[in-house]
């Protein structure tokens, strides 16, 4: 698959608001910076077939988080800003730098981008999901089949990870809203 | 709408109370929509579970938190959080109980029709309640900021 | 062997690869340098969502509909990736309300956020 306009505009713009939310000085632009890159994302979910993520994405970046953020921001103070960006720290930016190109110079060894011939997609894991999920499961989504079934305990796992966030979260915060 | 509000996370707007006084009922229509038919569309009980939670937020965002957080009656969110991963691992152990492997679904055929599928469903639904629950809970917990008693909050 | 990072057939065929390399990058930069611990959570966000893209990528299939199998469709990207990232993204958001809530306990505790300020109220 070649490079079409509508993607290619969106990496951008989710590249220009990831440097956006990095380098604004004022958290609170930052957030909003962030929010954007999030809706931004979600739509590249869409445009790469993943409906089941771009919905999860929309709700949980540009929703949720966001107003996390915006709470927490409002039960600190922050002081004033100066300038509109961070200043750049070049060291920091060599290092960086460095990791950046020793994960590019992997990039030639990855599979062209839908490849009907690379592993993920054409491997025998993916192949077998995709043929036996609705005679095993009777459920036409695969995405839910693998979840629920093929990966149920992997999922009980998560569900667990995210029921004991609300209690860690309770506990540092020594907080009884549940009462 | 009390005007005992924590200062300065609550302004009164008439537009932002109207807007989502039309759009929270359609919002979590389709939140659960998207909860109840994760088998034959995408969807599931991760995506409607956190639609189902930004639908408390934006209604906390229109009417101040803790009218929202004394409307809603936060034991529900714990009994839906604690009720979620009971109903999950109860599917999952039921099956061992009844002689077959952990959530292997087409043990309870017996029991019902289609009972793969339903019984997925099921799971869903308990994955949506614990995802709706934790975010509504963090939400709650992050707006009350560190434990100093207000007042406002006890009951 | 000479490492051909910027070829241009590469640049056409793999381009998400390159906006995942980038987007790590700036995710970590944030995570090193800011200051400021709300924008460290921010810059780790980022630096997960590289990952999620590079996931997502790699379930790609040209031509091919979302997973929702039905009789004589075809062909599909591969849902194995979509259900992985799908809990990371809730698990991501949970991770970030505990972080945050950190920060909420720190700043009553220290009455700042700034990292260099902590750092010496710590050692004080």
């Amino acid at each position: 698959m070649s490079l079409t306009l509508l993607e290619g505009s969106l990496l951008v713009f989710v590249l220009c608001c990831a440097l956006g939310a990095a380098l604004l000085k004022d958290t609170m632009a930052s957030v909003i910076a962030f929010a954007a890159y999030s809706l931004g994302i979600s739509i590249i979910w869409l445009v790469l077939q993943a409906p089941d993520v771009g919905l999860t994405e929309a709700a949980v970046g540009a929703g949720i988080m966001t107003i996390l953020f915006l709470i927490a921001l409002a039960n600190t103070v922050t002081p004033d800003v100066d300038s509109l960006f961070e200043s750049v720290r070049w060291r920091t930016v060599a290092l960086v730098g460095a990791f950046v190109l020793v994960m590019a110079a992997t990039i030639p060894s990855l599979p062209a981008i839908g490849d009907p011939t690379a592993p993920v997609v054409g491997g025998e894991v993916t192949q077998y999901y995709l043929a036996n999920a609705y005679k095993e499961t009777q459920v036409h989504n695969a995405v839910t089949a693998v979840l629920a079934a093929y990966r149920g305990f992997d999922t009980l796992g998560e569900a667990v990870v995210v029921f004991s966030a609300g209690v860690v979260a309770l506990s540092v915060l020594r907080r009884e809203v549940f009462a | 709408m009390s005007a005992d509000e924590a200062p300065g996370l609550y302004v009164e707007s008439t537009i932002i109370m109207t807007t989502v006084r039309v759009v929270a009922p359609f919002v979590l229509t389709f939140a659960l929509f998207i909860m109840f038919h994760g088998a034959d569309s995408p969807g599931g009980g991760f995506q409607g579970g956190v639609i189902t939670g930004s639908v408390v937020m934006m209604l906390a965002f229109a009417f101040g938190i803790d009218s929202t957080r004394q409307w809603l009656d936060v034991r529900i969110v714990a009994a839906l959080a604690s009720g979620g991963v009971l109903v999950f691992a109860g599917i999952g152990l039921g099956a061992i109980a009844l002689g077959g492997q952990f959530l292997q679904y087409n043990v309870y055929k017996p029991y019902y029709y289609e009972a793969s599928k339903y019984g997925i469903e099921l799971v869903e639904l308990g994955i949506g309640g614990i995802v709706a629950s934790v975010a509504i809970g963090l939400f709650f917990l992050l707006a009350a900021g560190f434990g100093y008693v207000t007042g406002e909050g006890e009951r | 062997m000479t490492v051909d990072v910027l070829q241009l057939d590469l640049l056409t065929s793999r381009y998400n690869y390159y906006a995942v390399v980038l987007l790590l990058g700036i995710g970590l930069y944030t995570l090193i340098e800011s200051p400021d611990l709300v924008k460290k959570v921010i810059g780790m966000n980022i630096f997960q969502t590289g990952i999620f893209l590079f996931f997502i990528t790699l379930a790609y299939r040209t031509g091919a509909s979302p997973p929702v199998v039905t009789d004589g469709g075809g062909p599909y990207v591969s849902p194995l990736p979509h259900v992985l990232i799908l809990t990371a993204i809730v698990v991501g958001v949970s991770l970030t309300a505990v972080a945050l809530a950190l920060i909420v306990r720190i700043y009553s505790e220290y009455g700042t956020l700034d990292e260099d300020t902590l750092e010496e109220l710590y050692y004080d």
